[in-house]
């Protein structure tokens, strides 16, 4: 699949990558909408390569994920697990946002009723999760 | 009523005041850039923060702001400059339970990969200037 680019809000961090599917997720757990202020909503990819890293801030959100964001202007970049370089990346810092697909949405169970999505989609729970990646427990991703 | 949140880390709280219980959804470009998706945001009277020291403030336009916390990067609020006004992240409230998404505005830059399903009131662009300011780009 081809390389595509994005950037931050300010422009201090650009990023290529190379999708792994054309599609994007919705999470809705609270962590997710801690940071990001409503649901969480990712593109996953690979081999992404950063310019302004040096703008470039990582929160440890737990023992084994961590969160990107361009310290100059705040937005919300990307969640990667720590053991992978599959970097989930937000949709909405992508260029071009075209042919994407809403696939999944998980933690379905922690969403408030504040919003619903009309797309449908594949759901899990948060238990769904847990169950199919047991590494990762207590509750926080 | 007082109603409390904090950002992903904690590093950031806040206290706020007069918070009317409805969300707004911003599908702008410039919103999509900053949160990743859409922007939610509730207007409160009155903001109090503890951990004022880690907020970032970026200025994305000559009349507003946004605030993030420096430490785990959370999208905290959008302010208006001349007034002061707070539009705070819903997701980084305590209590969520009483809120609902009433209006969706730039609803013209929305992408066609995600369409609420919520009865809200929309407006293009255009129309949100038309309607608040003559000014360009949010």
């Amino acid at each position: 699949m081809p390389g595509r680019t994005g950037q931050c809000l300010c422009g201090a961090v650009h990023y290529s990558a190379e999708w792994v599917r054309d599609e994007v997720g919705a999470c809705h757990c609270g962590q997710c909408r801690r940071w990001a202020g409503g649901p969480f909503l990712p593109v996953a990819t690979k081999g992404v390569h950063f310019e302004g890293e040096e703008n470039l801030g990582r929160y440890r959100s737990s023992d084994w994920a961590e969160r990107g964001f361009c310290k100059k202007c705040g937005s919300s970049l990307f969640y990667r697990r720590l053991d992978s370089d599959a970097y989930m990346m937000s949709a909405g810092c992508l260029d071009d946002q075209s042919g994407l697909e809403f696939a999944r949405q998980v933690f379905i169970d922690e969403k408030p009723d504040w919003y619903d999505f009309a797309q449908k989609t594949e759901t899990y729970t948060g238990a769904d999760f847990f169950a199919r990646n047991p590494q990762r427990k207590g509750g926080e991703s | 009523m007082t109603m409390t949140g904090r950002c992903l880390c904690g590093a950031v709280r806040f206290e706020a005041d007069g918070v009317p219980h409805e969300v707004g959804a911003c599908h702008c470009d410039m919103c999509r850039r900053w949160t990743g998706g859409p922007n939610f945001a509730v207007e409160a009277e009155a903001v109090r923060f503890e951990g004022a020291q880690n907020i970032g403030r970026y200025c994305s336009s000559a009349w507003a702001e946004r605030g993030f916390c420096k430490v785990c990067g959370a999208n905290l609020f959008y302010r208006l400059i001349d007034t002061g006004r707070y539009f705070l992240a819903p997701g980084t409230f305590d209590d969520q339970s009483g809120f609902k998404m009433t209006t969706e505005v730039f609803i013209d830059e929305k992408p066609g990969y995600y369409t609420f399903a919520d009865e809200t009131s929309k407006m293009t662009g255009a129309e949100v200037f038309a309607k608040y300011a003559p000014k360009q780009d949010g």
